[in-house]
């Protein structure tokens, strides 16, 4: 019987549906101006990256070139020009120390590029931000299509209360993490190659425990608007942080930024994010074009890409213990000195008080 | 007595045509005069079978025999020209007009009306409909006809089915919606016995909500609708119930791989009072219940549906039917969120015949849709409730001056209230985190009043012209924002509210559709016709997807938003060969559409208040050929459809940020230019069958990044216009096999059905996605629903 079950099972569930990679021909891209920047209240260095968008597609096709060489400042609403320095010859122009975003304020971001072609933002006010009262996480585990593995992670919520007396638009992002990264120096062997001894036991006197900082290419985000909720207290979940086996070994410190950002900024994060969420399903919104707020001052039917956000920020940080985890991923052996991971330091940092 | 006028009138026509053939010589002739013996033999022209007991009547002498048990009769003549009348039930009349001169013998086949002999004589399938009368684009099928066809999942499927005709498709392989002759999914009125359903699905559309074995037939008008039927733009769906039977009981059972269900019908008063309930379920549950992952455990995904129907006669003319139909679904992924929805309608009819000429039909529904997300996740916890309420009368009075010339009229309303969202929330913790949302309820009136004639002018031409006048009220309680002049409609741009009390009209519309059409008979087996119609809708589904999807909110025409207002030109050739065999038909079509809806980018519509702020009226046409054969009788039975039809949408605003695709027609999410459907069904022998259906269609347009950019850490897709590439198109190949078993009280006595969909298991894209997700490059993603051959095994009975 339990056969027969498994049978339908596999008939049935299997080929409702099924997701996989697909080769399209895309259109050559179009190379369009994109701003990506953020200031804040915090004292920086703010960045402003500068780049060039490309064919959609493989890494291969399509790569992203930095604008360098502009000319980037930010003016605000009182009169003052702040210029911002391109560091490296990399299209990140940062903002000089001291400068910081002010309540209240509102900031525009003005471009020159080499080519003589100059942009602005539109103006964006920075709003308060409410304090987060205290930041807490949970284990949860979720099924994936591939039923062989679940994906296992923490949760992070934020505790904040939302003042009733404006409408409050939040983001949430995630600053420098940092792990405690557990190795098996003694479980070291020598390599295959070995003249003597292939793969011929060696075990290490150090080091078992390092630091290091995570470090991912895809920077997930949390977005909410209060008006489901305003003027109430929440806890809301702002991050999830995958367990890929290393990370909660022992000690997960998490820097949680929450921000209030202008509703303008929310439409555009929030369209972002609707395109992150796409699973192809009958649920699924048609693509939307996503457009910011950065105009061309010589070609006002020319389209720029991006956002200059300014906002508020709040920050805290969350030590996640391992010990009070309820699921847990297989943990990943790593038969060497840990130093030997890159980015990998044997101090904690200087703030490190789990 | 409606049987019996159509045979007559039939009859007249068989006899224009048979008039004109040559008369066939009976007999060696020896020069007798009298007494020639005249022997006959009658057969099945399909099977060769022997016809016992056919009436052989010779029209100059009123002389009438009946054929032995194999088939033979005889006669005795003089010399002379006679013509034989031979009647069967269910088989087509055979007028055979010869001379008799000596002694001689004829043999004689004659044609099944339908392949399968039961319900079709009942209802009075007339073979020749196509052609003669004034319809166009009106296509009926009976369950027997649809139960030849490969089911889905076990089960025959009546939505599934009508995508099959020419000018239907469907987006994809899981979505209910049809898209007829170039509109929208909400532009299909689906009616179940007279009362309108809003969302015929389960499953999100893997099935229909409607139990196969409840239903006589179905008609779905697409070209000239008759203005009887309004408030749709694009096409009218009657599904009518089948009642019970007058003198015995009996029942059904069906057992399949992911549902069953069970039927009964008898008479509660003999020859008076019959009753039919059929109740269909699925066991998907207790199948993931067995599963041993957690998730999937905790998931369920649960339909049914019950159908009850009454049916009484007061006397031969006068008759009573209650329908009740109510089908549920639940789904549920790990157990957290639960999308639940449910159908429910009740109908009342009354059908008399004062005289031969004068007769009513009266409707009354009530109709109920509920749609509910439970959200239990533990955080901010929250019940979204959404329903609509379909209260409607109407009155249709038939008069028939004589058979050519006929006379409809009526008029119907109906009271609509649309409670479009509401969100409790739900306490954790002993406290609540987010806001109760009232989304405010909207309310109309749809009325119509309507006339049509139908007239024959001889045998050439015949003529169907009508008028239907369309009022539409929208009404408070409301709360409605006013909004600055010439400016886009923003919430930046209020200047006002205004409240309406409860009652006030806030907004009326009105407005004259006429249709008409007329049909022009080359032949008795020729026509041509052409037509145009004008329909109005004052309903729209609110939906930023590509189908139907049971979160999709149904808006009434507002302040804001205007009616639909579908213009449609018509023109056809119909000719069938073969005593009927085959059916043929050729027809072109163009349509006008005003305000439709679309959407501005990331449009929020749930729990939006003011949803004028999110939708932008466009402009849509649709124009396409559509070629259909159908072989009605023999071992092979099928149709062959083919359908080149596009369907565009242009926005045009003054204001810029509202422009979509440079205010340049661009094609509808559901535009598939070729849409070709094959289906076939042979009888192996006399209990088995086999049957097949392809179907290929050009991919539907997607819209594709024009450009790949980085922002805030993210790769990021950046789209300009909309719908100008398409997915890889799509074909499929489903086959079924039909055994009847027999074995009295055997537990294999009944049907059997063993289907396979997608043979060759092509992964038919329903979508191309673009994502950015962790361990691999930003790229193109592929869904397909059905990835592999899926076989199905379902069993059925009759007691």
């Amino acid at each position: 019987m339990n056969m027969l079950k498994r049978l339908i099972y596999i008939l049935l569930i299997i080929p409702i549906s099924c997701i996989d990679p697909y080769k399209i021909d895309i259109p050559q891209g179009t190379q369009l101006l994109t701003v990506d920047g953020f200031i804040t209240t915090d004292p920086g260095p703010h960045l402003i990256r500068l780049t060039r968008s490309d064919t959609y597609g493989s890494v291969f096709e399509g790569l992203i070139r930095p604008v360098t060489r502009a000319t980037v400042g930010i003016r605000d609403s009182e009169g003052n020009v702040t210029f911002l320095d391109e560091l490296a010859n990399d299209g990140v122009y940062a903002t000089p120390a001291g400068f910081r975003a002010r309540v209240g304020i509102s900031y525009s971001l003005q471009i020159n590029l080499q080519t003589g072609k100059s942009y602005t933002s539109l103006p964006e006010r920075v709003e308060s931000v409410p304090q987060i009262d205290s930041l807490s996480y949970k284990s949860i585990k979720f099924n994936t299509n591939d039923r062989l593995t679940d994906i296992i992670g923490v949760q992070v919520f934020a505790h904040f209360t939302d003042p009733s007396d404006q409408a409050n638009f939040y983001y949430w992002r995630n600053g420098t993490s940092t792990f405690v990264l557990v190795a098996n120096p003694e479980l070291y062997t020598l390599p295959p190659n070995h003249p003597e001894n292939p793969r011929g036991p060696a075990p290490k006197d150090c080091c078992a425990i390092c630091f290091v900082d995570d470090e991912s290419r895809i920077q997930r985000f949390t977005l909410a608007s209060d008006e489901n909720f305003n003027g109430l207290s929440q806890r809301l979940p702002v991050l999830f942080i995958e367990d890929n086996g290393l990370r909660f070994r022992q000690t997960y410190r998490a820097e949680i930024q929450q921000m209030a950002i202008s509703s303008e900024a929310h439409r555009f994060l929030s369209l972002i994010e609707q395109q992150t969420n796409l699973t192809g399903s009958v649920f699924d919104n048609p693509p939307a074009s996503i457009r910011g707020n950065i105009i061309s001052l010589d070609d006002p039917d020319e389209t720029v890409l991006g956002y200059f956000i300014a906002g508020s920020v709040d920050k805290k940080n969350v030590y996640i213990e391992n010990n009070k985890l309820e699921f847990r991923q297989t943990p990943g052996i790593i038969p060497d000195d840990c130093l030997t991971v890159s980015g990998a330091r044997l101090n904690p940092p200087a703030d490190w008080n789990p | 007595m409606r049987k019996i006028l159509q045979l007559i009138f039939f009859l007249f026509l068989v006899g224009i045509s048979a008039n004109a053939q040559q008369k066939n010589v009976v007999g060696r002739d020896i020069g007798q005069l009298k007494d020639l013996k005249i022997g006959g033999r009658i057969i099945d022209q399909i099977t060769g079978e022997p016809l016992v007991g056919a009436t052989i009547t010779v029209r100059e002498l009123t002389q009438t025999e009946i054929t032995s048990t194999n088939g033979t009769f005889n006669l005795v003549l003089d010399r002379a020209e006679y013509t034989l009348e031979i009647r069967y039930v269910g088989y087509e009349t055979v007028l055979y007009p010869f001379v008799a001169v000596g002694d001689g013998r004829i043999s004689l086949t004659m044609i099944q009306e339908d392949f399968t002999l039961d319900d079709v004589v009942i209802y009075g399938r007339d073979p020749e409909k196509n052609i003669r009368s004034t319809d166009m684009g009106a296509i009926s099928i009976s369950m027997n006809t649809l139960r030849e066809l490969p089911p889905f999942l076990g089960e025959v499927d009546i939505i599934r089915s009508i995508a099959t005709l020419p000018g239907v498709s469907q987006v994809g392989e899981a979505s209910s919606g049809l898209n007829v002759r170039g509109g929208g999914a909400d532009q299909n009125l689906i009616m179940f016995a007279g009362a309108p359903i809003y969302n015929p699905s389960h499953l999100f559309g893997l099935f229909t909500a409607f139990n196969p074995d409840v239903v006589n037939d179905f008609t779905l008008y697409k070209a000239i609708i008759p203005t009887k039927y309004g408030g749709r733009g694009s096409s009218i769906l009657d599904i009518t119930p089948k009642s019970g039977s007058l003198t015995n009981w009996g029942g059904d059972l069906m057992v399949g791989t992911v549902s069953g269900k069970i039927g009964f019908n008898g008479p509660v008063i003999k020859d008076k009072v019959s009753a039919k309930v059929g109740v269909r379920g699925s066991y998907i549950n207790w199948l993931l219940g067995s599963l041993n992952n957690a998730d999937l455990r905790t998931s369920q995904a649960n339909f049914n549906d019950v159908n009850g129907i009454l049916y009484g006669e007061i006397n031969d003319n006068h008759n009573v039917t209650y329908s009740f139909y109510r089908s549920y679904d639940d789904f549920a992924l790990a157990s957290d969120t639960t999308i639940s929805w449910t159908n429910m309608s009740h109908t009342l009819s009354y059908q008399g015949r004062f005289s031969e000429k004068f007769s009513v039909n009266a409707i009354g529904f009530s109709t109920l849709y509920d749609f509910t997300i439970f959200n239990q996740s533990g955080i901010n916890n929250f019940d979204l409730n959404s329903g609509i309420i379909d209260n409607g009368l109407r009155l249709n009075f038939t008069y028939a001056l004589s058979e050519r010339n006929r006379i409809t009229f009526g008029g119907d309303t109906k009271n609509l209230t649309i409670n479009p969202g509401e969100l409790i929330p739900g306490v954790v913790n002993g406290e609540s985190t987010i806001l109760p949302q009232l989304v405010q309820s909207e309310y109309a009136r749809e009325s119509g009043l309507y006339l049509q004639h139908e007239l024959e002018l001889g045998e050439k031409f015949g003529f169907s012209y009508g008028m239907r006048y369309d009022m539409y009220q929208y009404y408070g309680p409301r709360t409605v924002r006013e909004y600055a002049p010439n400016l886009p409609l923003n919430a930046g741009n209020v200047i006002g509210e205004r409240t309406y009390g409860d009652g006030e009209l806030i907004q009326s519309y009105d407005g004259w559709g006429p249709r008409a059409s007329i049909r022009y008979s080359i032949d008795s087996r020729t026509s041509i016709k052409g037509g145009y119609n004008k329909m109005y809708q004052f309903i729209h589904l609110i939906s930023n997807t590509a189908t139907i999807a049971p979160t999709d909110i149904w808006k009434l025409s507002d302040r804001f938003l205007k009616p639909q207002i579908v213009d449609q030109y018509s023109l056809g050739i119909y000719k069938n060969f073969r005593g009927n065999i085959f059916e043929t038909s050729v027809e072109v079509y163009y349509k006008d559409i005003q305000n439709v809806v679309e959407y501005k980018d990331g449009a929020k519509l749930l729990l939006q208040n003011n949803l004028e702020t999110e939708i932008i009226p466009g402009e849509g046409r649709a124009y396409g050929v559509e070629v259909y054969a159908k072989k009605n009788l023999g071992r092979i039975t099928g149709w062959a459809s083919y359908t080149y039809s596009r369907t565009f949408r242009r926005v045009i605003t003054p204001f810029e940020e509202e422009i979509i695709n440079d205010g340049e027609w661009y094609p509808a999410n559901f535009d598939k230019p070729h849409d070709l459907t094959l289906i076939g069904n042979y009888k192996m022998a006399s209990n088995v069958s086999l049957s097949a259906t392809f179907s290929y269609s050009t991919g539907r347009p997607v819209t594709f990044p024009e450009a790949k950019f980085d922002f805030a850490g993210n790769s990021l897709a950046f789209f300009r216009n909309r719908n100008l590439q398409r997915i890889p198109d799509f074909h499929r190949l489903d086959l079924s096999l039909n055994f009847q078993l027999k074995g009295k009280g055997k537990f294999y006595d009944g049907d059997w059905t063993f289907a396979v969909m997608n043979v060759y298991g092509r992964k038919n894209p329903f979508s191309i996605f673009f994502a950015d997700q962790p361990g691999s490059p930003p790229q193109a993603y592929r869904l397909a629903i059905l990835g592999v051959p899926l076989p199905t095994l379902s069993y059925s009975m009759k007691f």
